[in-house]
């Protein structure tokens, strides 16, 4: 037998009333209180090079997939990456590409998800063409997703493409750091040195991984990720290196300009 | 005190002509879909040459003519030679009558002219 009722606000407790004339649930019997709302069976998502995730974390993102599920419709997939899919707990907010060909409001799910779960969401709302755009043509996008969870299978088997404006225009961003040094803190180092060595291994047709980077960074300046991060850097030694390789990605990128006119 | 003001003065030159390169490098491009979204890290030039200027005197007035006419002369000339360098390598489509356009839109939004 199955009675369905509602649960009501007491005094000092809730309760949940039955008819008194019923059959079965006779008074002293134990019964099992369920809600009716099923849980929607989540699927489970899909890790690309990840070797291992904490548990609260994959807790995390079936919250964040069950939001979106609840709050956006027609999406194609759902791709978590960056610094929270790292080891421990050192990130400040949980990055993720909502794939969809139609644009709606991703400000709410922000909010929600800040408010459900308090963790800040970075949503970018990408059309599928973008992605494709973006992995042939972006050395950010590879590495970002050469480390991935995602709520669909995926495979970005896209051949690359050197556009160099592009490439220009991303290497230009970390020009800030020759002149700004002083004012820069380690992180903000590391991101405009990822940058150059992305853009350098990239135009080098290298495979890129934030590990592959960052072993890059380690052999090109002689230094660790960790002590760049820290900000505990030799000023001349680490301009030095860093103007050479800046040279050397744009003088690449420039002799790319006479193969992709032909 | 008037040592630290050219610093910052050059400083400013430095991240504003970074950010009028950019723009020029922009406009260049034909393909407006590929753009980086992917960019949250990456201070901007312009935010870093709004922070210089905060800090230059006079703050909330324009500068004086001496003043104008230098940072002009020292952007026009640090932004045509790195478009220079790019065209000379077989870049196409940068428009160089873009830069005095660009320099003054610039110069006008943060309060130099």
């Amino acid at each position: 037998m199955e009675i369905i009722s509602r649960v009501s606000k007491g005094s000092k407790m809730d309760q949940v009333y039955i008819p008194k004339h019923r059959s079965g649930f006779s008074i002293g019997s134990y019964v099992v209180l369920k809600p009716l709302e099923k849980e929607s069976a989540v699927e489970k998502p899909y890790f690309y090079n990840i070797g291992c995730i904490e548990p609260v974390k994959l807790h995390i993102i079936t919250e964040i997939i069950k939001i979106i599920d609840k709050n956006y419709q027609n999406y194609e997939n759902i791709i978590f990456a960056g610094s929270f899919l790292e080891r421990g707990f050192n990130f400040n907010d949980v990055d993720l590409l909502l794939v969809s060909n139609t644009k709606q409001d991703v400000k709410y799910i922000k909010n929600i998800i800040e408010k459900n779960i308090g963790i800040k969401a970075h949503i970018i709302l990408i059309d599928i063409k973008s992605l494709l755009e973006g992995l042939a043509t972006d050395p950010l996008y590879q590495m970002m997703l050469s480390k991935c969870i995602s709520k669909k299978r995926f495979i970005f088997n896209v051949k690359r493409k050197v556009l160099y404006k592009i490439l220009d225009l991303q290497l230009l961003k970390s020009k800030i750091l020759i002149n700004n040094f002083d004012i820069l803190n380690g992180v903000e180092k590391y991101y405009l040195t990822r940058n150059i060595i992305a853009l350098y291994l990239y135009i080098l047709n290298k495979k890129l991984s934030k590990e592959i980077v960052d072993k890059e960074i380690k052999k090109i300046f002689e230094i660790s990720v960790k002590l760049i991060k820290q900000n505990m850097l030799n000023k001349k030694s680490f301009l030095n290196k860093y103007k050479k390789i800046y040279k050397k990605t744009f003088d690449k990128i420039m002799d790319s300009i006479q193969s992709d006119s032909k | 005190m008037t040592q630290n003001r050219n610093k910052l003065i050059e400083l400013f030159i430095g991240n504003l002509a970074n950010s009028v390169i950019h723009k020029i490098l922009e406009t260049a491009i034909d393909n407006t879909e590929i753009s980086n979204k992917y960019e949250k890290e990456l201070k901007n030039s312009f935010e870093i040459a709004k922070k210089y200027r905060d800090k230059i005197n006079p703050l909330y007035v324009p500068f004086p003519d001496k003043d104008v006419e230098y940072i002009r002369i020292k952007l026009t000339n640090k932004v045509n030679s790195e478009l220079l360098k790019r065209i000379s390598r077989g870049y196409e489509n940068i428009d160089l009558k873009l830069v005095k356009e660009f320099i003054d839109q610039y110069l006008k939004i943060l309060v130099v002219i």
